[in-house]
């Protein structure tokens, strides 16, 4: 039957990436079998990671006369979409370029994460769950698998395996040899392109299954937190994390127990100085960088750390009531915020090494340091929050817990996040606690609250729905009068 | 530093009767040589870069040819270098990215449009217009009317895209005009084939140069009182001129159609999608062979009112396919068919958008409004249905989806230099509160992106500082001024610099010198450290410059030294001292740069020569998964991973692959106080022998204190 459509082939890319590359790759191949081509891109400024397409039409019919061909795509009218990211995949899917009556997918399911995404106070990440199921409803036909796992594997780059794919797939009137001459014609790494070539030539058939989320059991948590404090500090640190748990165990909802296991282990291991230079030599560290490097056995390699403590930091070292008069007189003098020690410690040479090793030796010290009693006694006056709730409703107990994840990080950002979650505190939780609002709307606004916490590093969220909370709560009275 | 271009400078070469192979705007550049031109020009900028930037490589072709080649600073430069076809008969094609080009051209235009030519100018716009445009959406229609330039819109295909550009010539010759050739972004990469003839060699050119100037004629000027006659002229001799070679030399197309009470009148440029829609209608076939008749005006001005009416005359409708806006051509045509008495009605915008690129999607839309309006005996519902159906799964898969996939918006290169800048900014914004920030054209604009979001203005290219004129005197802060050194070249210099010391300005420019237009595609400026024409430095200097022009608080520093560049920002928005404050923010492109050292480090690698290699990281372990790092940098190499530790569930930062170790997130780290996980590793590969003792007594030693227990095993000998 003679043909009346182009096929028609979109590629989502981000920039620089190479999309032009594959492009070529396709059009020769589609050139040397003497079919119609023409690809066109809006490929725009040279910067990278923008997204970005490449569209191509091939006319499946050896002709003299040249047909016509589109240099736009158009929504259900696209057989083979080929997304080199999977929020690509989706992005095209939402506009309408993969219909079930039509499209082969081709995308490789790894995420490069968006700007929005990385750059969350939390976990800002894209649940893609939602975009495994519309690539199996709205294609006709779909080949997705890790294409940058498969690229490390092969030694090539992610192009090659997505022109192997698609090779595999069948889908263009093209033969294998064809793909292959047009990579070698190109004359740059053509045998690394062409190991990646074969890779997604061999997987083409590949599926990615939906990886089911590992159960988190109360256990593994407990058992995970005594290791970490023993490490952290002593055996006898750990039984006193044991006993805490226990207080909340005894609530007997193993939820909320598994959340504190996680949350109490995390913060009974603050992070003060001597737990940085602690970590910082340990033996795993160098060979999980050796290992990310890839540096080859025996190659010469140096680290610098970088590290800038403040005197809040140092201080924090010292017994409670030194530290706090040298606490005060900083703040008093403006010192607090200004006066920082930098360094560049190598910490993989003998000197930077020895620096470390003394500040973990600090260990012992620690519980006679201003920060240790600090943050015990914050640890008790949260754990007695959460019981105290446990006592109205499990879920505002469950939701106080939670709260902890606010309070992480170093200098600047462990102030900020306290803050919070002091605001949240007294704010929220406290009123709650004293039966002026009913707990299931004070766990909603919890959950408000540290939402809004974390969507900005300057507050303004959490002001703002701290301030509508406090309003709702000038009203309640009126309203039930 | 610019990509190599020598595939394409082969196909420049290629001889009568071969097949050149290739993108649009390089079918361009070699139907220039095919028309015998003497002299070539532009400004660089997206989607037309590659003209110039092709050139610049192949000097041997130009020298055979005796072509002159100039890199213009400016595109008023480039519209005033076609002033040598005022009074020669030499060939000129000069080339910039539209609107904005136009617009700065536009006054060097105006004089060379009233002045009219002798030889043929051709300027190729790149009409940067929908999907993928950067700047904003405005047609070079505007000026092609009242310049009175003509304009040709060229059908897709390099076959007639090529016809174009020499019939082009021939057009500004024999109506004494200039000619603008507009190439949408599509168009000016799409690939196809066209049958090359040989380059011919201009008459008047390098090889062949003029004996004598021009003799004085004062008609050639425009300058008055020759300005009104030159505007009868273009009204009376020159338009009618065009019209007839338009006509006589079938520019325009009449595709036949049996529907013959109807018509389509559309503009060259968007045929192929307007075929496609009328395949979608079932009303034409993949090769053209639509059932509409319809008039491809390749030349949308000036319009030739005869062929129009007789388009028209009988016809119960025709639709104008006619993209942006104000809809000049069907404006016109109403005027046209007045006047004929013709009564056939006309549609256009109502059935099309008013505004945006019209997608087969929106052309579709509109045929199918058309089609009922006109032919309801047509059947389309099996057309209607597929079309439905497309748009209905559309629904469905956002329905899915939902509205929450993060976007994702173009960013700095990793390692670009002028990242850490815009970290500066946010760290003196702590201090001193938020700052007017007056941005430019250029990558520095990607500044307004997140993370940094940085930005209350762009006025155009190089008017950072001019827009923050005005904003100065009324504000309690100085305004800071972005700008690129493309920007400050092209036109910062005078219409920012001069002007604010001219008129005593206390605001702060912060000039990115990285060395080349980057943004464009890596060329050289008045600045680079090399040139085209010979490798010696000593071109124009910025800091030189600035301070000629009169800037007394003049800074320059390194790009990566985060605190230095905050402490100058600080001092710069807070000094009791009055006066334009510069920063020259130095560090070269990092694309550019890399371009270069990936062979330099590939080859001394492959020599044996010992090479350090710098990458940065981030320990899972002490990172807690707050990301200040990446607000402050929103390098692509700095990106996050899920958390290895069991206890937490925000995941890590962790800087990839991409590295090429510019330190900046270890300067972020230091000057923002983040956090203790970043650290630098540097590996030394081919060590030599001092490297591989140190590292070994280090190891030991190390070991023994019980550290890393056991030495890195050793590499076997031979190695």
């Amino acid at each position: 039957m003679a043909a009346t459509c182009p096929i028609c082939i979109l590629i989502a890319a981000m920039g620089g990436e190479g999309g032009g590359v594959l492009t070529g790759w396709i059009t020769g191949a589609a050139q040397r079998e003497g079919y119609p081509v023409q690809a066109t891109s809006i490929p725009g400024v040279a910067q990278r990671t923008g997204a970005t397409t490449y569209y191509i039409e091939i006319w499946p019919e050896k002709t003299a006369q040249r047909p016509v061909m589109s240099l736009n795509p158009a929504p259900g009218q696209v057989d083979v979409m080929i997304a080199s990211e999977f929020v690509e995949a989706g992005r095209a899917i939402a506009n309408g370029y993969v219909t079930p009556d039509r499209t082969l997918l081709i995308a490789s399911t790894h995420r490069v994460f968006a700007i929005a995404e990385r750059s969350a106070m939390g976990d800002g990440r894209y649940d893609t769950g939602k975009l495994f199921r519309a690539a199996r409803d709205f294609s006709r036909d779909r080949i997705l698998f890790d294409m940058d796992d498969a690229a490390k594997e092969s030694g090539s780059i992610l192009n090659a395996v997505l022109l192997g794919a698609l090779a595999g797939s069948g889908a263009l009137p093209i033969p294998v040899d064809a793909f292959e001459a047009s990579i070698r014609s190109d004359g740059k790494s053509v045998e690394s392109n062409l190991a990646g070539f074969r890779f997604g030539l061999n997987h083409g058939g590949g599926r990615a299954e939906l990886a089911p989320v590992p159960a988190t059991p109360m256990q593994r948590f407990a058992d995970e937190g005594v290791k970490r404090l023993t490490d952290y500090q002593d055996e006898a640190y750990a039984r006193l994390y044991l006993q805490r748990l226990e207080t909340i165990a005894a609530i007997g909802d193993e939820a909320l127990t598994a959340e504190v296991a996680r949350h109490l282990a995390l913060r009974m291991s603050f992070e003060d100085v001597i737990r940085v230079a602690q970590l910082k030599i340990k033996p795993e560290r160098f060979a999980a960088i050796e290992l990310e490097t890839r540096v080859k056995p025996g190659q010469p390699y140096a680290v610098a750390d970088f590290v800038k403590p403040g005197i809040e930091e140092i201080a924090s070292l010292l017994p409670p009531k030194l530290a706090r008069a040298i606490i005060a007189l900083s703040v008093r003098r403006g010192w607090i915020d200004r006066v920082h020690f930098g360094m560049q410690v190598r910490s993989n040479r003998l000197g930077g090494y020895l620096r470390f090793r003394l500040l973990a030796g600090l260990r012992r010290w620690r519980k006679h340091s201003f920060r240790y009693a600090e943050e015990q006694q914050r640890i008790e006056e949260w754990l007695d929050l959460i019981r105290r709730a446990a006592a109205l409703d499990l879920h505002l107990a469950r939701e106080i817990t939670e709260c902890a994840r606010l309070i992480k990080g170093y200098g600047d950002t462990y102030r900020r996040g306290l803050g919070n979650y002091l605001a949240i505190r007294d704010r929220v939780i406290l009123p709650a606690l004293s039966g002026r609002i009913a707990p299931d709307a004070a766990a909603d606004a919890v959950v408000q609250a540290r939402t809004a916490a974390l969507a900005d590093p300057d507050g303004e969220s959490l002001a703002k729905t701290l301030a509508a909370f406090t309003a709702s709560l000038a009203a309640l009275p009126q309203a039930a009068e | 530093m610019e990509r190599s271009f020598a595939k394409e400078i082969e196909s420049l070469r290629l001889k009568s009767g071969e097949i050149f192979r290739g993108e649009g705007i390089l079918a361009v550049t070699k139907a220039l040589l095919q028309s015998g031109v003497s002299y070539v020009g532009g400004y660089q900028g997206a989607p037309v870069s590659h003209l110039i930037d092709v050139l610049v490589q192949s000097q041997d072709i130009l020298d055979d040819l005796g072509i002159h080649l100039e890199t213009c600073t400016n595109e008023a430069s480039a519209a005033a270098l076609l002033g040598a076809s005022i009074n020669y008969p030499a060939r000129g094609a000069v080339t910039w990215k539209a609107i904005v080009g136009t617009n700065v051209a536009s006054d060097a235009l105006s004089n060379l449009a009233s002045a009219g030519v002798i030889g043929g100018a051709l300027i190729v716009v790149g009409e940067d217009y929908g999907e993928g445009a950067s700047v904003i959406q405005e047609r070079s229609h505007a000026y092609a009317m009242k310049s009175s330039m003509w304009l040709l819109d060229p059908r897709p295909d390099l076959p007639t895209i090529v016809r174009c550009v020499e019939q082009g010539f021939e057009l500004s010759e024999a109506s004494n005009t200039p000619v603008m050739l507009e190439l949408r972004i599509r168009a000016c990469h799409v690939t196809g084939e066209f049958v090359a003839k040989d380059n011919i060699a201009a008459k008047v050119s390098r090889n062949s140069p003029l004996p004598d100037p021009a003799t004085f004629n004062y008609d050639r000027l425009a300058h008055p009182p020759a300005t009104f006659m030159q505007e009868r002229l273009k009204l009376e001799q020159r338009m009618p001129a065009a019209r007839k070679f338009i006509l006589e030399r079938g520019l325009n197309e009449v595709m036949p159609g049996d529907l013959s009470e109807i018509g389509i009148i559309v503009q060259g440029g968007l045929y192929n999608a307007l075929n496609r829609a009328l395949m979608n209608l079932g009303l034409s076939d993949a090769f053209g062979n639509s059932r509409v008749p319809t008039l491809v005006l390749n030349v949308t001005y000036p319009l030739v009112p005869e062929q129009l009416s007789q388009f028209c005359a009988g016809k119960r409708a025709v639709l104008m396919v006619e993209e942006g806006s104000p809809d000049y051509i069907e404006q016109a045509l109403h005027a046209t068919l007045r006047k004929a008495d013709i009564n056939t009605r006309v549609h256009g915008k109502g059935m099309l958008p008013a505004a945006g690129e019209y997608t087969i999607e929106a052309l579709t839309r509109g045929l199918i409004a058309f089609i009922r309006a006109e032919q309801p005996q047509i059947d389309l519902a099996a057309a209607e249905a597929a079309f439905g159906q497309a748009l209905e799964t559309r629904k469905a898969a956002q329905a899915l989806i939902g509205p929450n996939l993060p976007m994702r918006p173009p960013t700095f290169c990793t390692g670009c230099p002028e990242r850490p800048v815009f970290t500066a900014i946010k760290l003196v914004e702590r201090d001193v509160g938020k700052l007017h920030v007056a941005a430019d054209i250029g990558c520095h604009a990607l500044a307004t992106f997140a993370p940094f979001s940085l930005g209350n203005s762009i006025l155009g290219y190089g008017m950072s500082l001019a827009s923050a004129a005005g904003v100065g005197p009324l504000s309690s802060k100085r305004p800071l001024a972005i700008m690129g050194d493309g920007g400050f070249w092209h036109n910062g210099v005078l219409s920012g610099v001069a002007s604010s010391i001219f008129n005593r300005g206390d605001g702060v420019l912060v000039v990115m010198q990285n060395g080349y237009t980057s943004a464009t595609g890596v060329q050289y400026l008045p600045s680079s450290a090399g040139n085209r024409l010979d490798s010696s430095p000593g071109g124009s200097d910025i800091e030189t410059t600035v301070k000629a022009l009169g800037a007394r608080w003049v800074r320059r520093i390194r790009s990566y030294s985060l605190p230095e560049m905050v402490k100058s920002l600080r001092e710069a928005m807070t000094t009791a001292q009055k006066g334009l404050k510069v920063i020259i923010a130095d560090g070269e492109c990092q694309l550019a740069r890399q371009r270069r050292l990936r062979g330099e480090e590939a080859a001394a690698l492959k020599s044996g020569a010992r090479v350090v290699r710098t990458r940065f990281g981030v320990d899972d372990a002490i990172c807690t998964g707050d990301h200040s790092c990446i607000r402050l940098s929103g390098c692509p190499s700095l990106t996050i991973k899920p958390n290895p530790d069991p206890l937490r569930t925000d995941p890590v930062a962790s800087v990839n692959s991409g590295c090429v170790g510019c330190g900046h997130c270890g300067e972020v780290a230091h000057a923002a106080v983040l956090c203790p996980s970043f650290y630098r590793t540097d590996i030394v590969h081919n060590p030599g022998w001092w490297d591989r003792l140190s590292d070994r007594i280090h190891r030991t030693l190390i070991g023994w204190l019980g550290g890393k227990a056991a030495p890195a095993p050793q590499p076997a000998a031979g190695e």
